[in-house]
C-alpha cells in the first residue's frame, strides 16, 4: 500500500477545507470498507485521506423527523438493521443492509459509504432509490439536496464536487400501507457482491416502483403508476424493468443471466410487497 | 486409558493457539536486519521480455538491490520435484499470468512494493496457450522449449507425458453403453497463510524458513542448487497456515536463497493473496469416458481419455496425472479398461498437488457416468454402485492391491443416513456416490523418541502439522506406549537440524508411515527398558514384558518412571530409541510402488433446487470413511467435514477465470469464490467405519482426503434427480444450473 496522509478533523468546516485540496488527491475515509480496499489494490491512490468519523455535527444517528426519517452519514449498517423504526417502516432498507458483507463489515460499513461508493452494484441503492430517498450534501459553498436517483452518475461517479461531503440520508414516510421487499441474487450465501438486486415497493394505491442494482452502470428507479404490474403476475409486465436495465457480462454473472433474473427477482419482491400492503387486487 | 489415549478425541495441540492468535506463522517472524522482497511481475500471461530498467528504482528509498535474470548463473538455474523446468525468475519470456520477472529487494515491504513498481519492463506480448484445445492445436506454441527435455521424443508438443493404463479388452457386445465428456474447473488452494519464505546465509550455513510441507525436499533442492552439503542447510519449517498440497514444493526459497547470499541479509518474501492464486492452483481437465454395462447394471469396461491441463511448469503435476488415472475407475470391480491420461502444459498457473491428488477430477466423470449408466437402466445411484463395489479383497486394478476394506459398510451406512429408498420430499432430490484414491507409494519416515528419566517424552518427527493435526496423534501414540498423558510428551517437527528425515507430509501418508515410525521408536525405547528393568532385577530381559505402558517382571507391575529412576540412577540421563518406515520403489509397478493404503470414502446428499434462479440448496450432506481406525475421532471428524466443504467449493463455486489472453480475472478474495459459513448444508454429518484393517497404527488409515473425493458427483446426481438435468461441467453455479434446466438437457 502507498503511503499517504491521514486527517481527522473534528469539524465539518475543517473537512471542507482537506477535502477541496486543488489538487484532487484527498478522499473522505467512512467505514473504509470500500476505500482499503481500493487503496490496497492500488485502485485509488490519494494523497491524504480525511477521516469523517470524529466529525461533531456527523454523529451516527438514525433519528425520526415528523414526514421523514433522517440516517446520519456516520451511522453504519449494522445499526440500520437494529433500528426499530426503520425495521417497521422501511422494511426493504433493512433486508438490502442486512445483505451487506458480514457481521463485521455492517459494524463498519456506513450507508452514505455504500451510496457515495456508487458501485452498480452497491446493495442498499435500490431500496433508497424505492423508498425516494434524499441525500443532504453540504460543502465549501453550503448545503444542498438531491434525490438519491439524481445523485449517482454512474460507476464510481456521484454529483459531489470537490470538498463536499454527504451528511444525511432523507427517507420520507411512506404512506400507511406501502409494503416493500428487496432481493438479491449472489454466487453463494455469504458475503458476496449481488449478481443484481431488486427493491420493490407497492403503495396503498397500486402504484409500484423497483429499484435495480448491478444491471446496468448505476442503480435505476423504474416507476409504474398504472398499477399495471400489480394487477398481473405474467412475465411480460416486466418488460418495462428490463428495458431499462442494461447487464454487462462480467466474473459474477453473464448479461443473458442477469437478464433473466430481473424478471424473477421482480415477481418475486412484487409479490412479497403486496403481501406486505394494504393495497387490495380491485 | 490415560488421557489422551489413542481412541480418544482429545483436542488439538496447537489448536488453542492457531485460534487465539498467538501461533508463529512465517510471517510473524522477524529477524534483525531483515530485507523484504517484493517480484515484479506483468499485467500479461506471455510475453518476451525486451528490457528491465531498474535505473529509477534502484534509487528509491530504502532499496538494496534489484535482482534481474541478468545477475543469475547462466544458464538460468532451474528446479523442480520431477522435472527441472522451474527458473529462478522468468527466463527471457513470461510463461504464465504473474511469472516473477524480477526481485526488489528492500528495508521495508512498502519501500520494496514502491520499487517495484518503478521498474519499467519493456514486453513484447506473444501468443500462449490457455486451454487444451489451444495446447493440442497442430501449431500450438511451445510452453516449454524442446531444450529442457532433449531425448523427449513429446518434446515438440505441448504433452508433458502421456499415461495408458489398460486390462482385460474392451467389447461392446450385450452392453448399454455411456458416452460422455466432464469438464472440472482450475480451482486455487486458497490456505488462509498466503506462500512465502525467508532465507539467510551466514558463517553456519544457510537457513532457510518456509511453511513448506516436505521441508526435507526444500533442504535437497538448495544443497543441490547451492553445492552445500545437506548438513550447511538447514530448513525451519513453522506450521502452515494451510497448505492442500499447494505448500509441497519448494517455489521461491531458491530465489530467496541466492538473494540471501548476495546481500548476507536475511531476506524474507510474503507473497500476497493474489500472487499466491498466480503461483499455485489444481489441474484442470476434460475427461471422455466410454463405458459399458449389462442390463443388470454390472460393469464391462471404462474407455478414458483423461486430459490434465497443467500450468507452465511441471512442478508435481505430471504425478497427479499418473496417480489419479491409474485408478480412475474408481472402487470397483473393472474387468476391462483402457485409460489415456495425458499431461498436457499450458501457459497458466503451474498445477501442483491439491487434496486429493487429481481424484475429484476422475471421480467426477467416473462417478457420472455410473449414475447415466443407472439412469439409462432404471437402477438407482445406490443399487448400481451395490452391484458393482469390490469387495474385500477383489481387484480394483487386476495385479495390484486388492480392496482393503469393506467398503460396501460405507456405502450402506450412508444411504442410511441419507434416507436412500424413502421417498424425497417434493421437490428434492438425492445422490451417492464412492471414491477411492491411492495413499502413497513409497516412503521414508524416521523419528526418534526420547524416554526423558521423569518418565516425560520427546517424539522428533518431521511430519508438517498444516491443520491435520500430526502433532497431537504422535502424541496420542507415544503416550499410550509410555503410560503416560499426552500432556508428559512433546513432539518436535519443523527442524531439519534436528529432527530426523522424512520424506514428505502428503497423500495422508502421515499417521501410517510417520505413526509406524514413532511406533518402531517407542519399541526401541522398550528394548531398552527391558534391559534396564532386567538389570534391576537380576533376570533376562525376556522376562520382562512392557504393556499398556507398564513395565511387568514376573507378575509384578512397575510404572516406567520407577524403572528409569532405579535403572539410571544418580547420573540420571535417558533412554533414546530410533525408528524407520521405509517404503522402497517398486520399478515394476507403474507408480513405482504399490499403495499402502486405499482412502475410500461415500459421499450422499439431498437437494432442492430453485427452478427460476439454478439456486442449489443442500439439505443434507453426509460423509462416512473407512478410516480403519480413528485414532482421534474428533480430528477424524474435523478432517472429513473440512475435505467435505472444501469438496463444495469446485462442486459449486470455485474456478479461476482466465481472460482470452490467459489472464486471471478473478484474482482475489472479492471475486473467486469459496464456501463460507452460511453456504454450509443444512445438515452435514460425517461418519466412520472402523474395521482395524489398514497398515498404521491400531490398523488405521490415512483419512484426511476421503470427502473432498465425490463430492461432485453426488452432489450433481442430487441436482439431476431433483430437477431431471444432468450437468457435466462444474462448478454448478446458479447461472449453470440455469442454464441447463432452460436448454433441459436431455438425460
Ligand atoms: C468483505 C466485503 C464485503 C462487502 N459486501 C458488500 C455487499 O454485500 N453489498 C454492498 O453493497 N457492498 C459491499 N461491500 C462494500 C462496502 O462494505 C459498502 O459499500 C459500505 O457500505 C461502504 O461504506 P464505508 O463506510 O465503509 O465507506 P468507505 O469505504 O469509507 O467509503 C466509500 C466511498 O464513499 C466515500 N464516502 C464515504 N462517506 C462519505 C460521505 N459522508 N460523504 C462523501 N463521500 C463519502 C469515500 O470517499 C469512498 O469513496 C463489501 C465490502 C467488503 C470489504
Amino acid at each position: 500500500m502507498r503511503a499517504f496522509d491521514y486527517a481527522r478533523p473534528s469539524t465539518l468546516v475543517e473537512a471542507f477545507e482537506l477535502l477541496s485540496a486543488p489538487d484532487g488527491g484527498v478522499k473522505a475515509l467512512a467505514g473504509g470498507t470500500d476505500l482499503l480496499v481500493g487503496l490496497r489494490n492500488g485502485a485509488i491512490r490519494p494523497r491524504a485521506v480525511v477521516d469523517l468519523k470524529h466529525i461533531r455535527e456527523l454523529a451516527p444517528v438514525i433519528r425520526a423527523d415528523k414526514e421523514c426519517m433522517s440516517i446520519g452519514a456516520n451511522a453504519v449498517l449494522a445499526q440500520l438493521t437494529a433500528s426499530e423504526g426503520l425495521r417497521r417502516d422501511y422494511p426493504a432498507l433493512v433486508e438490502s443492509a442486512a445483505v451487506v458483507g458480514s457481521v463485521q463489515i455492517r459494524h463498519r460499513a456506513t450507508l452514505a459509504g455504500n451510496l457515495c461508493n456508487a458501485s452498480p452494484a452497491a446493495d442498499t441503492v435500490p431500496a433508497l432509490l424505492a423508498y425516494g430517498a434524499d441525500v443532504v450534501i453540504r460543502g465549501p459553498s453550503g448545503e444542498r439536496r438531491v434525490s438519491v436517483d439524481n445523485f449517482v452518475l454512474g460507476p464510481r461517479e456521484t454529483v459531489l464536487t470537490a470538498g463536499e461531503i454527504v451528511t444525511t440520508i432523507v427517507l420520507p414516510t411512506p404512506k400507511p400501507g406501502t409494503g416493500a421487499a428487496f432481493a438479491r441474487l449472489t454466487r453463494r450465501r455469504g458475503v458476496d457482491l449481488a449478481i443484481l438486486s431488486v427493491c420493490c415497493l407497492v403503495d396503498p394505491e397500486g402504484e409500484v416502483r423497483f429499484g435495480l442494482g448491478a444491471v446496468g452502470p448505476r442503480p435505476f428507479l423504474v416507476r409504474d403508476s398504472a398499477a399495471a404490474v400489480v394487477s398481473s403476475t405474467a412475465a411480460e409486465q416486466f418488460a418495462a424493468l428490463v428495458a431499462k436495465a442494461s447487464p454487462i457480462t462480467d466474473v459474477r454473472a453473464s448479461h443473458d443471466y442477469r437478464q433473466a433474473m430481473i424478471t424473477v427477482l421482480a415477481r418475486r419482491t412484487l409479490a412479497a410487497a403486496i403481501e406486505r400492503s394494504s393495497w387490495v387486487s380491485p | 486409558m490415560n488421557a489422551g489415549s489413542v481412541g480418544t478425541g482429545v483436542p488439538r495441540v496447537g489448536g488453542r493457539e492457531r485460534v487465539n492468535g498467538s501461533q508463529q506463522f512465517l510471517a510473524d517472524i522477524r529477524l534483525e536486519d531483515m530485507l523484504h522482497v517484493k517480484l515484479v511481475t506483468l499485467d500479461v500471461a506471455c510475453a518476451r521480455i525486451d528490457s528491465i530498467d531498474t535505473s529509477i528504482a534502484v534509487h528509491l528509498p530504502g532499496v538494496a538491490c534489484i535482482v534481474t535474470p541478468a545477475d543469475l548463473p547462466q544458464p538460468m538455474p532451474r528446479f523442480g520435484p520431477v522435472y527441472r523446468d522451474r527458473p529462478f525468475l522468468a527466463d527471457g519470456a513470461t510463461t504464465y499470468h504473474g511469472e516473477p520477472v524480477c526481485a526488489v529487494v528492500a528495508e521495508s515491504r512498502d519501500m520494496a512494493e514502491a520499487a517495484a513498481e518503478a521498474v519499467l519492463v519493456g514486453y513484447t506480448e506473444v501468443p500462449g496457450v490457455f486451454t487444451i484445445d489451444a495446447a493440442l492445436a497442430q501449431d500450438a506454441p511451445l510452453v516449454q522449449s524442446p531444450s529442457l527435455r532433449p531425448d523427449d521424443p513429446l518434446a515438440r508438443s505441448n504433452v508433458l507425458r502421456e499415461r495408458r493404463y489398460e486390462w482385460g479388452a474392451i467389447d461392446e457386445t450385450d452392453t448399454t453403453v455411456v458416452d460422455h465428456v466432464y469438464s472440472f474447473p482450475m480451482v486455487t488452494h486458497f490456505a488462509i497463510e498466503p506462500h512465502g519464505a525467508i532465507a539467510h546465509a551466514d558463517d553456519d550455513g544457510l537457513t532457510i524458513w518456509s511453511p513448506v510441507q516436505h521441508p526435507y525436499l526444500l533442504q535437497r533442492t538448495i544443497s543441490d542448487l547451492f553445492e552445500q552439503p545437506l548438513a550447511r542447510v538447514r530448513v525451519l519449517a513453522p506450521d502452515p497456515g494451510g497448505a492442500f498440497g499447494g505448500k509441497q514444493n519448494p517455489k521461491f526459497e531458491p530465489l530467496l536463497t541466492w538473494i540471501a547470499l548476495k546481500t548476507g541479509r536475511p531476506c524474507r518474501l510474503i507473497l500476497t493473496l493474489e500472487e499466491t492464486f498466480q503461483a499455485v492452483r489444481r489441474t484442470s481437465c476434460s475427461i471422455h469416458v466410454r463405458s459399458g454395462f449389462r442390463a443388470n447394471g454390472e460393469l464391462v469396461f471404462h474407455d478414458v481419455e483423461s486430459d490434465f491441463l497443467v500450468g507452465a511448469y511441471a512442478d508435481i503435476a505430471e504425478r497427479v496425472v499418473a496417480k489419479a488415472n491409474y485408478l480412475a475407475c474408481g472402487p470397483y470391480r473393472t474387468p476391462n479398461a483402457r485409460i489415456v491420461a495425458r499431461a498436457i502444459f499450458s501457459n497458466t498457473t503451474p498445477s501442483c498437488a491439491f487434496r486429493g491428488f487429481g481424484t475429484p477430477q476422475v471421480a467426477w466423470a467416473i462417478e457420472s457416468q455410473m449414475d447415466a449408466a443407472s439412469r439409462l437402466l432404471q437402477l438407482d445411484g445406490l443399487e448400481i454402485r451395490r452391484a458393482n463395489l469390490a469387495r474385500f479383497g477383489e481387484d480394483v486394478v487386476p495385479g495390484d492391491v486388492p480392496a482393503d476394506g469393506e467398503w460396501q459398510q460405507s456405502l450402506d451406512r450412508a444411504a442410511e443416513m441419507i434416507g436412500w429408498g424413502r421417498p424425497p420430499l417434493e421437490g428434492r432430490g438425492r445422490g451417492i456416490a464412492v471414491a477411492i484414491k491411492a495413499g502413497a507409494t513409497t516412503g521414508l519416515s524416521q523419528a526418534t523418541v526420547r524416554l526423558l528419566f521423569d518418565g516425560s517424552v520427546i517424539v522428533y518427527a518431521g511430519t508438517s502439522d498444516m491443520g491435520q493435526g500430526a502433532r497431537t496423534i504422535f502424541a496420542q501414540i507415544a503416550a499410550d506406549e509410555f503410560g503416560v498423558t499426552v500432556n508428559d510428551v512433546s513432539v518436535v517437527s519443523g527442524d531439519t537440524a534436528i529432527v530426523p528425515f522424512d520424506l514428505q507430509t502428503s497423500a495422508s501418508r502421515s499417521t501410517v508411515f510417520m505413526g509406524n515410525a514413532i511406533l518402531a521408536a517407542c519399541e526401541d525405547v522398550h528394548r531398552q527398558l527391558r534391559s534396564l528393568a532386567a538389570e534391576i532385577t537380576g533376570l533376562e530381559a525376556a522376562d520382562v514384558e512392557i504393556k499398556g505402558g507398564q513395565v511387568h517382571v514376573k507378575g509384578e507391575q512397575h510404572s516406567i518412571a520407577t524403572v528409569l529412576e532405579r535403572g539410571l540412577g544418580r547420573l540420571r540421563g535417558e533412554l533414546v530409541g530410533n525408528g524407520t518406515v521405509r517404503r522402497a520403489d517398486d520399478p515394476d509397478h507403474p507408480l513405482g510402488g504399490a499403495p499402502a493404503f486405499y482412502e475410500f470414502n461415500c459421499t450422499a446428499f439431498e437437494v432442492s433446487v430453485d427452478g427460476e434462479t439454478g439456486e442449489v440448496l443442500i439439505h443434507r450432506h453426509v460423509t462416512v470413511g473407512d478410516v480403519g481406525r480413528a485414532l482421534n475421532p474428533l480430528q477424524v471428524t474435523m478432517q472429513d467435514e473440512g475435505a467435505a466443504i472444501m469438496g463444495l467449493g469446485h462442486s459449486l463455486m470455485e474456478q479461476l477465470l482466465l481472460d482470452d489472453r490467459g489472464r486471471i480475472r478473478n484474482l482475489g478474495a472479492l471475486d473467486y469464490r469459496i464456501p463460507t459459513t452460511k453456504d454450509m448444508p443444512l445438515e452435514l454429518e460425517s461418519e466412520v467405519i472402523e474395521n482395524g484393517d489398514g497398515p498404521g497404527p491400531r490398523g488405521s488409515k490415512g483419512v484426511s482426503e476421503g470427502a473432498i473425493l465425490c463430492t461432485a458427483p453426488a452432489l450433481a446426481a442430487a441436482v439431476a434427480d431433483a430437477t431431471g438435468v444432468v450437468i457435466r461441467d462444474l462448478p454448478l453455479t446458479p447461472e449453470r444450473v440455469w442454464s441447463a434446466l432452460k436448454a433441459g438437457v436431455a438425460r
